[in-house]
């Protein structure tokens, strides 16, 4: 194996937060948030789950997308787009996973999602192995695992003194010529695994149970308030306002904003003149999972899920993804 | 880099009347070259955003299939509405489009068709009689049923004359409910679609309105002998992209924006999430 230590990554990163943007995790707090560092000293390397997932640095919460400037009649519409490239380091490997599945319907449906595209392109992934699983998650029932490379430019995991680097995709091996290793024998220890795996059940299984009592009960509790949906590595609904920044006389300019949204607030469906299409909160609630595990996968390929257990422990009632799968596991099984 | 789809084309107002009480038609120009050859060709059923630089943008069915102008039909209801409604001839808007699918025209050819436009609902289904009227030898029989709450709610009555004349068709106009002017049907369009009990023999049936009148529309025709492969409609629903991604218009699995707004009755029937 490629072995570094981690007084070298920090060398490195410093190296590259000179060059580009680095995300890394970071204490905020007490608590751990992929945010933006300026030194390899003020990323965190020891770190369960950050709180939030790495989707907002490629599909920002609040984005202008276009500056919009009005001289009289007279319009000018520009795409606002940045040059710099952007490294995420320490990225957990499900929340590399939660990109891979946005990007099945933001850059493989046509047409693409220009911004996203954007700063996926200008984007490099360095994920940090988990060594164990944490509270709440099952990436390993959701075709991932705490050490998976897959969705990674780079992955390190931890061992004996420093880090096993494994570049994974081109870009990967490009970024890491920078950083300092020496070959070492040996291989990196099997992260621990959880052992009670959460049962997926096939598509075809959850359009049987659309109808089912258990989505009185699992979402008349929901409080709308939209958390689950703002932990998501995987959710991506979006909003498009415009705001005006600057009038003078015969002058405007305007930002057009894209931001997060959520299937599960109260007025998700409300069209002009009232009509409410889903206006229950089991509705609601039944339609984020069926969005995770019927329409997703069956209108884009990958489960809408990748097990980071991030809504579980955020939801205020309870309302628990793992339990519902299992439900609805039980409840297909008997049909 | 491909085109942004997000990114609307730069057009002016080059006209703007009132179609009914609240209910504005816009004529739009586009000014930049490459929104001229976006949406230089459209299909009948097809939408566009409209934007209010400013205010937002919001989607809206194209109104009409005879140029030169993109004709929009837009309710004041909301803040994009209320401020498209405030904008005069000559003031800049941006339009994204064509987006969705279409009535499919050239499966309809050959067959007599029946509109039923309800409302504002009326006017995405303008561009069908225009195609129609205007390629008359390439279709059947034409029956145009149109309603309304109320007589100043109903929409295009300046082509109900055209209608009327038009050869071999027949055009009938029902409101919920009249005033002292109104001397014509009233009751609601179901009544009116018993009461010309159209032929279902080689006829194709395209549906628009709110949810609740096209759901009672499909039942009525259901009663009169139409089969679900002869059922069209087009649906609406709230969203903001129109490209498939912004998740807001989903009805189970489909997306009104990608997978409509046009939709076949037996794909409406088929949908896991109701559109009531």
């Amino acid at each position: 194996m490629k072995f570094t230590t981690r007084d070298q990554l920090k060398a490195w990163l410093d190296g590259l937060a000179a060059e580009m943007d680095l995300v890394a995790p970071r204490g905020v707090d007490g608590h751990v948030f992929y945010r933006p560092v300026a030194s390899g000293d003020e990323v965190l390397f020891d770190y369960e789950r950050p709180e939030l997932s790495a989707k907002a640095f490629v599909f920002p919460d609040t984005e202008v997308f276009l500056r919009v400037e009005q001289r009289g009649k007279d319009v000018t519409v520009e795409e606002v787009r940045t040059e710099r490239k952007q490294v995420i380091f320490g990225v957990r490997p499900c929340d590399a996973h939660g990109l891979a599945v946005i990007d099945a319907l933001f850059l493989n449906q046509e047409p693409a999602d220009a911004q996203y595209q954007h700063h996926r392109e200008r984007t490099v992934l360095v994920g940090l192995a988990c060594p164990r699983m944490w509270e709440g998650c099952f990436c390993t029932s959701m075709g991932g695992a705490p050490d998976d490379a897959t969705h990674l430019d780079v992955l390190l995991r931890e061992v004996e003194g420093g880090y096993a680097v494994e570049a994974v995709s081109e870009k990967g091996k490009a970024l890491v010529k920078g950083l300092k290793t020496k070959q070492k024998a040996g291989d990196p220890p099997a992260p621990q695994t959880n052992a009670d795996a959460v049962p997926v059940v096939d598509t075809a299984t959850w359009r049987t149970l659309f109808n089912d009592k258990l989505w009185q009960r699992h979402g008349e509790r929901c409080l709308s308030c939209r958390i689950c949906t703002y932990v998501c590595p995987t959710c991506r609904c979006f909003d498009v306002v415009d705001r005006v920044v600057d009038t003078q006389p015969g002058l405007t300019r305007i930002e057009r904003i894209r931001v997060w949204d959520a299937c599960t607030s109260t007025n998700y469906r409300r069209a002009a003149g009232g009509h409410n299409s889903r206006p229950t909160k089991p509705g609601r609630i039944r339609n984020r999972f069926y969005c995770k595990f019927c329409y997703y996968p069956e209108d884009f390929g990958p489960l809408g899920c990748v097990g980071c257990g991030r809504c579980v422990v955020s939801c205020p009632v309870d309302i628990d993804i793992t339990e519902i799968m299992r439900d609805v596991a039980a409840k297909g099984g008997q049909e | 880099m491909a085109a942004n789809p997000m990114r609307p084309y730069v057009g002016r107002l080059a006209g703007v009347r009132e179609v009914a009480t609240g209910v504005k038609l816009f004529q739009i120009e586009l000014t930049e070259p490459e929104g001229q050859a976006s949406l230089a060709e459209y299909k009948p059923g097809q939408f566009a955003f409209l934007s209010v630089f400013g205010a937002g943008e919001a989607p809206f069915g194209l109104a009409s299939a005879r140029g030169p102008y993109l004709e929009l039909g837009v309710s004041a209801l909301g803040h994009v509405t209320n401020s498209l409604h405030a904008l005069e001839v000559g003031d800049p808007v941006g339009v994204r489009g064509p987006l969705g699918n279409w009535f499919p025209m050239d499966q309809i050819k050959g067959h007599d068709v029946v509109i039923i436009g309800g409302g504002i609902g009326g006017l995405p289904l303008r561009p069908v009689i225009h195609t129609i009227l205007d390629h008359r030898a390439d279709y059947g029989h034409l029956t145009i049923l149109w309603a309304a709450r109320s007589p100043d709610l109903l929409i295009a009555t300046d082509e109900f004359d055209e209608w009327r004349n038009a050869p071999d068709t027949e055009f009938h106009v029902t409101v919920d409910q009249g005033d002292e002017n109104w001397s014509g049907n009233v009751g609601l369009i179901t009544k009116l679609m018993e009461e010309v009990a159209p032929s279902t023999q080689n006829t194709i049936t395209v549906t628009c309105g709110p949810p609740i009148m096209i759901h009672f529309a499909f039942l009525t025709q259901q009663k009169l002998g139409f089969t679900p492969e002869q059922m069209l409609t087009t649906l609406e629903a709230r969203m903001h992209c129109g490209i498939g991604k912004c998740g807001r218009c989903n009805m189970g699995e489909k997306f009104i924006c990608v997978d409509g707004p046009v939709f076949w009755q037996y794909e409406v029937k088929e949908f896991l999430e109701g559109f009531l």
